[in-house]
Parts: C-alpha cells; sequence; structure tokens
C-alpha cells in the first residue's frame, strides 16, 4: 500500500482551507439547486448545458482536492524546548546569504508564499536549512546556482503565528 | 512621424470621456516630440545643449560662476561676446510648450480621477516654469492612475558630455492590473533581502518602490528613439530617498522588442540544439522578468555621491550593475521556488540577447552607447572567465559558469558604484570594452533590419 502524502499546514493555513473547501460545496450545492439548462438545443448539444457541467465537473475536482487535503492534514506545531534550535517547519529563521541578509518563515509547499517570506520546506533553500543549527554553514547545490547560506537566528513561536526576529 | 512611435492596443475599456481626455494625452505626447529632435545630436557628445566648439574645460569653467550652466533644463549658447550662457528650456520652446500645457489641462478638466486632474495641472504648469519637482512629487505619491502618463525633459542619455542636460519625451499606457500584481510579487519577493553595504559609501535608502505594467499606447521623443522596454523614475535620488521611486514595465515595447531583436538573436547565436530546450514562451517571460529585475535592482543601487564621482561613466555602471544585481536576485528567488531551473535559464538567455540588441542598437543610435557599453562589458566577462563557449559563430553558455561571473562582476560593479573613481572606473571600461565579442557574431545577425 502506498503511503498518501501529507500536507503540512499551519493552524491559519488549515482553518484557510476548511473555509476554502466549505465555499466549494456551498457554491456546488447552489449550483444544482438552480434548474439544470436543457441537455439539447434544437437538434445539437446546448452550450448552456456543456457549461453548466463543465462548472460542476471543475468544482467536484476542486471539492475532492481539498478533501484529500483535509484528510492528510499535518499540523505544523512548534518543537518542544531542547529542539527549538534546530531548523523544522514553523520554524522562523535568518541567514546570510550570498551578501545578504534574509528572514523568512518555513512552511509546507500549499502555504509557501516567498512574497510574504513563506518559503516552501520543498524548496531548494528550504530542502537545504531543514534540521540544521544556529551558527552552521549550509551549501546549497543545485545544478545551475550554489550559495552558502549561514544560518544566524532560529525562534518558533509557541502560538505558532509568523514572528519577526 | 519622427520621433514617436505608435502601438496597437484595445481602447473598447475607455468610457467616450477617457477617450476624448486619452486623445487629449496623446496629442501632447505627439508634439514632445519635435522637442527632442531639436536636443538631439549625436554627431556631438553633448548633442544641441552645447555649442559645438565649446571644451568640456570651457563648460566647466563658464558652470563654476554660473550653475544654470549644467542645469538639467537649460540650453547652452554664447552671447554676442562669446560667452557662454544658460537660456532655460521653457524659453527657448515658449511658442511650442504652451499648447502641449494646454492640452493637459483639457484633459485635467475631463479626468474623474481628482488626483491624476492634479497632477497633469501640476505637470501642465512645469511645463512652463522647468520646475518639475512639484508635480513629479504628486506622480510619486499615487500609484493607481488608470492612464500610465509622463511627459517632460527626464532622462540624461543624449547629454554624452556631462549626463546633466534632460531630453523630452512621453509615453501613455493602460495599466494591465494582472500583470502588475505578478511583477509586485517579484518585486516582494526580492525585497525581503537586506544587502550588505560597503563601509565608506554614501548608500541611498529607497523608502518606496511603486510599480506597474503598461499596455503602452504611445513613446514620444527619447523613449522612442530608445524603446526602452521598462523605467524606473525619479532620477533625482534625493526625490528617490524621500518619496521613493516608481517603475513601469511597457508591454507592448517589449512585445516589440522580443519579436523584432530578442528571438531573433536567439535563433542566431545559440546552438540549434540547444534551442530546442525553449519555446517562445519561456523566452518572452525571461525577457519580461530580465526588464523587471533590472528596473528593481535601480533602486537597490543608489549612491548620493556616485553620479557626481564616476560623472559621465556613471550611466554605463547604473544600467549594467542594475542587470547584473536583477539576475544575481533571480538565483536567491530560485533557491526559494519562486522560479524553477528552465525559468531562470530562460533569464539568463535573454540577458545575453539584450547585450546582443543594445549593440546593433548603438550602430544606428550611439546615444544608446552607455548601454552598449554595459553589455559589452558583461559579455566579455562572460567569455573571459569560460562562462560561454563560441565555435565558428555558435555559443553555448554554461549557466553554472554564468551565475559564478554574475556573482564576481556584481561584487566589482558594487564597488565603483559605492565607492570607486572615475579613473579606477575607466580602467575597469577600458579592461573589457572591445566590441568584437559581438563583431565576429555580425555574419549570422545580418537578418536583423540594423545590419542591414
Amino acid at each position: 500500500m502506498t503511503e498518501e502524502k501529507k500536507f503540512y499546514l499551519t493552524e491559519e493555513g488549515l482553518e484557510r482551507i476548511r473555509k476554502e473547501y466549505e465555499n466549494l460545496k456551498e457554491l456546488r450545492l447552489a449550483k444544482t439547486r438552480r434548474e439544470s439548462p436543457e441537455i439539447l438545443y434544437s437538434e445539437d448539444l446546448n452550450p448552456e448545458y456543456l457549461a453548466f457541467r463543465e462548472d460542476i465537473n471543475f468544482l467536484g475536482s476542486k471539492i475532492i482536492e481539498f478533501e484529500n487535503i483535509i484528510k492528510n492534514a499535518e499540523l505544523i506545531r512548534p518543537p518542544k524546548k531542547e529542539k527549538q534550535n534546530i531548523i523544522d517547519l514553523g520554524a522562523t529563521v535568518l541567514v546570510e546569504i550570498n551578501g545578504e541578509i534574509d528572514e523568512f518563515r518555513l512552511v509546507g509547499t500549499l502555504e509557501a508564499d516567498p512574497s510574504n517570506r513563506k518559503i516552501s520546506n520543498e524548496s531548494p533553500i528550504g530542502r537545504a536549512l531543514l534540521g540544521k543549527r544556529v551558527g552552521e554553514i549550509v551549501v546549497i547545490k543545485t545544478p545551475i546556482v550554489n550559495h552558502a547560506c549561514k544560518i544566524t537566528k532560529i525562534k518558533y513561536n509557541n502560538n505558532n503565528k509568523a514572528i519577526r526576529l | 512621424m519622427r520621433g514617436i512611435k505608435k502601438f496597437k492596443i484595445d481602447t473598447k475599456e475607455l468610457s467616450q470621456k477617457e477617450k476624448v481626455l486619452f486623445k487629449k494625452l496623446i496629442s501632447a505626447a505627439e508634439l514632445i516630440a519635435p522637442l527632442y529632435l531639436k536636443q538631439k545630436n549625436n554627431k556631438h557628445p553633448g548633442a544641441n545643449f552645447y555649442p559645438y566648439d565649446a571644451t568640456k574645460e570651457e563648460i566647466e569653467r563658464a558652470a563654476r560662476k554660473n550653475p544654470a550652466i549644467l542645469s538639467s533644463y537649460t540650453f547652452v549658447e554664447r552671447d554676442k561676446a562669446g560667452k557662454l550662457i544658460a537660456i532655460p528650456y521653457h524659453l527657448k520652446f515658449k511658442k511650442e510648450l504652451k499648447p502641449i500645457s494646454e492640452f493637459l489641462e483639457e484633459a485635467a478638466d475631463l479626468s474623474e480621477d481628482k488626483n491624476f486632474s492634479l497632477y497633469l495641472r501640476s505637470r501642465a504648469k512645469s511645463l512652463l516654469d522647468d520646475n518639475y519637482e512639484k508635480s513629479e512629487i504628486i506622480w510619486l505619491k499615487t500609484n493607481s492612475f488608470k492612464f500610465g502618463f509622463i511627459i517632460g525633459p527626464i532622462e540624461r542619455y543624449l547629454d554624452r558630455l556631462f549626463f546633466k542636460k534632460c531630453a523630452y519625451q512621453s509615453w501613455i499606457g493602460f495599466l494591465d492590473e494582472e500583470k502588475t500584481k505578478e511583477a509586485e510579487k517579484i518585486k516582494n519577493a526580492i525585497l525581503t533581502g537586506r544587502r550588505k553595504i560597503l563601509s565608506g559609501s554614501e548608500k541611498a535608502e529607497i523608502s518606496k518602490l511603486g510599480i506597474r505594467v503598461d499596455r503602452t499606447a504611445i513613446f514620444s521623443g527619447l523613449i522612442a528613439d530608445f524603446m526602452f522596454t521598462g523605467t524606473n523614475l525619479p532620477n533625482d535620488v534625493k526625490l528617490m530617498e524621500k518619496y521613493g521611486s516608481k517603475l513601469t514595465i511597457f508591454e507592448s515595447s517589449l512585445e516589440s522588442k522580443f519579436k523584432g531583436d530578442h528571438l531573433p538573436i536567439f535563433k542566431a547565436v545559440f546552438d540549434k540544439k540547444f534551442q530546442k530546450s525553449y519555446s517562445e514562451e519561456d523566452l518572452y517571460k525571461g525577457s519580461l522578468r530580465c526588464i523587471l529585475l533590472h528596473e528593481i535592482s535601480h533602486s537597490l543601487i543608489r549612491y548620493r555621491d556616485a553620479e557626481e564621482r564616476l560623472k559621465d561613466l556613471f550611466p554605463v555602471f547604473d544600467e549594467l550593475y542594475a542587470y547584473i544585481l536583477g539576475i544575481k536576485n533571480c538565483g536567491i528567488l530560485f533557491l526559494k521556488g519562486v522560479m524553477n531551473q528552465k525559468e531562470l535559464e530562460a533569464i539568463l538567455i535573454m540577458h545575453i540577447c539584450r547585450n546582443f540588441t543594445w549593440w546593433l542598437d548603438s550602430i544606428k543610435n550611439p546615444d544608446v552607447k552607455h548601454y552598449a557599453i554595459g553589455a559589452v562589458i558583461a559579455q566579455n566577462f562572460f567569455l573571459k572567465e569560460g562562462a560561454m563557449r563560441e565555435k565558428g559563430g555558435i555559443s553555448w553558455p554554461n549557466f553554472t559558469k554564468l551565475f559564478i561571473c554574475i556573482n564576481e562582476l556584481s561584487r566589482l560593479l558594487e564597488y565603483y558604484l559605492a565607492v570607486g573613481s572615475y579613473e579606477e572606473a575607466k580602467e575597469f571600461i577600458g579592461e573589457y570594452s572591445s566590441f568584437n565579442v559581438f563583431k565576429r557574431f555580425s555574419p549570422q545577425l545580418t537578418k536583423i533590419s540594423k545590419l542591414k
């Protein structure tokens, strides 16, 4: 039996997914409650009916996708105090990389939003930093870009919210 | 019409009133081109801004007694006694500027956006007294105008003697909200990092960076001649520090440059097998990102004393470093998962094609030489460090080495802009400015119109 993919989410991330899931279900219900357009228009398939089916199918597949995420969601929780010097999901880190000082939080891919300092654990930098400690210099190697990255601070928020270092 | 470039854009979404307003702005923009053409003269490094017989030393001497001589908004002429005098643009072009100013006033009457009206009225006044600061501040403080509109003397590239005199230009475009949102995301992802600053430098901190992507309808004056695909204004570092800066990406000119230059160059200079890995869409996106990152970088590399220190060499370093830092920042974006490897490679490829474009442009228009010199420095640097291989007029990039080169070049350019002296900068240019690196590709580039 293949193991199902886990989706790592913060509490607020999971809450957002749940809300979107409920909205999608309501939308589908509202659509199906309304009378469906006639299948045929003259002797041809009614384009309005085709559009209606397309919408219902799209909503159905999105609902299944969200159900799968909620079922396999793994909440990101701050680690025990003695392990808070190690980078794990949910950690906000301060790093020096290629002459720049940068700060971001490591999150699951679903919540990644680099323009708001949320970086995916599956990105090259996310993968390289997981499990590392303050003071360590990590060499991030990719086929095209190679950079050394020095970890200067790691912090977790016990309320599980993003923080600024 | 000379000095004007028009692009086809859809105006269906405009209301009837907006269509009339738009026509007024177009009329104003069209009248700017003749003023630019009176300033332009690429046979002389000082264009038509200074008497042809005046030496650099004589102008500098005169400017010590009369600072208006090197003001951004004056022509320098000789009086009857042969003495150098400054004639303000608004007096020299009094007759020509009046109808332009009136078109702006009429457009302001039609606008339902109060801030846009305020900006147009202020700009109308600026044209008649050469005091542009007030209208620039209004423009900088608002980022949501439906029309992207600029008019006035702005860029200094025509003045290859001192890089002081501003040339007239205008553009009009409509905001592309969807593309602007995408550009905003890239900008925000870049701005999370803080660069370390060289000690002893006078780094300017630009607090705010507005961004918009426009569907451009018309370029007039210098911008039509240079066919910019993006810009970051204002140029005055004091204004930038106080009110921030605003960058505009011109989709229409980008599409035209991509189809007319970047793509044909890609097909002419790269190995055929290598070409197959990249679709036209990948490459267009790469070109768009290249200019976007370049313009964002302009706000990150300003030093208060750089223009005075590097004088006429300043634009070479400012433009080249904006490209190089933009690409360097892409490396971090790739590591953060903002873009994938293919997208990053497309940006690098398009940077190389843009280098060729600037060289080709400079053959017909020596006024773009600042860009061409920057391009040739990068290209020679890449070749010398083994980041590009060449055989029989065909080239292959080594992306890993290119990135190492970009980091090294970035370190050097930062030095010259931050603290380097004029002599050091000149020596560096001398080392990397042989155009043979482009010229040997001439046979396969003849299909591109500029070499015909």
